[in-house]
């Protein structure tokens, strides 16, 4: 099957299997590897991008199923090889132990600063509820995203 | 590996399923038939996409507001974020909310939710309670039946495999009706229901003129009981007739003993939180909730309301 589709920008038109997913996509086929195959199963967030700058998990999108819309991967956040925002904010608060987390982490933070631009501590939960950390306890990430919305208001 | 198949109208999409009965399956957002591809639970040939069907998306409110029809493809996402839902069908809002993650809600649709027959699932009780149709679109053409006639057990819809619901249709009187939506869960977030609750009533000056009750997550499939909703009618929806209303719910279910808790157990939260979704709804019913403000998922309630 062939594919098109906008991806941090750029657009690519590709041979690809009919049933693949879009994290698969992303990492096998375009070599985008910052987004993480994590449980596959929808829990984890750790495949979390944007599709249409709205936050889906990309281990159970069907790429056929966004074919021809605006992707954005942890890639595509950084401003000319600066990092955004939120990016430095979680480097900043040490949001970020092991790293694995983290890409899904700020994938979801962008939608809900784009949504929302002065969280309070329980709506970043609730949008943050999705996606796991094994090491940080949350509570730096959260400190993270507070930061990234002071410094984008 | 399945192929996809897309098309622009419900016909086409109906007579390809037809044409490729036990081999092909409809895919809306996807978040259960990825996973359950991926768990061999099932072994399309055929993913039929149902994204670019038009017909089947969107909210849409009728006659000056008293109907809404919701389209199948509606993601839960944007019922969540739906003010005139969250102020006339607060239940069905309230299950959105607590519906998975974000990212799962933004992906997930309404008839993805009702299809997989999960008996946990968060859409039916809301939909039960608000009194939905719900429009079958199948290769002899158009059916509308009640929503509580689709639930056939667990993982199982009366619908045949060239089948697809095409919408489902409220009435939303437009004062005096009040509705509330409550979950036990393990985990406050991205769990499944162990019990689901919900209540709506409409209310005549403070009496109760109808009440349903509907459950999830207790039966092969959702209920609608009409015992429990029979303990509110007539009254002022007092602690007796709340706690009524419970006991009754309790005795109607069949709960199993699973990892999310046991039998009696469930039984003994379908009692409270029956008695709970009852009086929020009321409240709401009566004007004496905040408009559009939702209820703490297990239902006890701030000190301001209480
Ligand atoms: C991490 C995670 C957390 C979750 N949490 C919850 C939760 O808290 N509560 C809850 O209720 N659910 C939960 N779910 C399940 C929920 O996401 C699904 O039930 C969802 O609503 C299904 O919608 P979908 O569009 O993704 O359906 P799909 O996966 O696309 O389809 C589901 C089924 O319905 C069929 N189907 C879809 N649309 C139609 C149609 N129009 N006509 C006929 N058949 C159709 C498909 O063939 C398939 O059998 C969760 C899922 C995940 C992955
Ligand atoms: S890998 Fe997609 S949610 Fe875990
Ligand atoms: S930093 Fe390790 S999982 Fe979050």
């Amino acid at each position: 099957m062939r594919i098109e589709i906008v991806v941090n920008g750029d657009r690519y038109v590709k041979e690809v299997m009919a049933d693949l997913s879009l994290l698969d996509f992303l990492r096998e086929v375009l070599g985008l590897t910052g987004t993480k195959w994590g449980c596959l199963t929808g829990d984890c967030g750790a495949c979390t991008v944007l599709v249409d700058g709205e936050p889906v998990v990309s281990c159970l999108q069907l790429l056929r199923q966004v074919e021809g819309r605006d992707v954005t991967t942890i890639e595509g956040v950084e401003h000319s090889g600066e990092l955004d925002e939120v990016q430095a904010a979680f480097v900043a608060n040490g949001g970020a132990q092991c790293g694995f987390c983290t890409p899904g982490m700020i994938m979801s933070t962008e939608a809900l600063l784009r949504a929302n631009r002065s969280p309070s501590e329980s709506q970043i939960r609730e949008a943050l509820s999705g996606n796991l950390c094994r090491c940080t306890g949350y509570s730096k990430i959260i400190d993270a995203v507070l930061q990234a919305a002071a410094e984008r208001a | 590996m399945a192929e996809v198949f897309a098309a622009g109208s419900i016909e086409e999409v109906v007579a390809f399923l037809a044409g490729h009965r036990g081999v092909s399956l409809p895919i809306a957002g996807g978040t259960d038939v990825m996973v359950d591809k991926r768990n061999g639970r099932v072994h399309p040939e055929w993913l039929v996409d149902l994204t670019s069907l038009e017909a089947l998306a969107g909210i849409e409110f009728r006659e000056g507001g008293k109907v809404v029809r919701i389209g199948s493809m509606t993601r839960i996402r944007s019922l969540e974020l739906d003010p005139v839902l969250g102020r006339r069908a607060a239940a069905l809002v309230e299950a959105a909310r607590l519906l998975g993650s974000v990212q799962i809600r933004t992906m997930a649709t309404v008839g993805g939710n009702l299809c997989h027959g999960t008996p946990s699932a968060e859409m039916p009780p809301p939909l039960l309670v608000h009194d939905a149709d719900c429009e079958v679109a199948g290769p002899s053409g158009r059916r509308v039946m009640p929503l509580v006639d689709l639930f056939a057990g667990p993982g199982r819809t009366v619908l045949e495999p060239d089948e697809l619901l095409v919408a489902l249709e409220l009435r939303l009187p437009d004062s005096g009706v009040g509705s509330c939506y409550l979950r036990q869960t393990v985990r406050w977030s991205m769990d499944l229901a162990g019990v689901g609750v919900a209540a709506a009533v409409e209310v005549d000056g403070s009496t109760v003129t109808k009440a349903r009750v509907a459950l999830g997550a207790v039966a092969p499939v959702p209920l609608l009981v009409a015992e429990a909703a029979n303990a509110l009618v007539g009254t002022e929806l007092d602690a007796g007739a709340a706690a009524e209303a419970g006991r009754r719910a309790a005795a109607a279910c069949s709960p199993i003993t699973d990892a999310r808790g046991t039998e009696s157990y469930r039984r003994q939260v379908v009692a409270v939180l029956v008695e709970r979704a009852a009086r929020i709804a009321w409240l709401r019913a009566t004007g004496s909730w905040p408009a559009g403000v939702p209820a703490p998922a297990n239902g006890v309630l701030p000190s301001e309301v209480r």
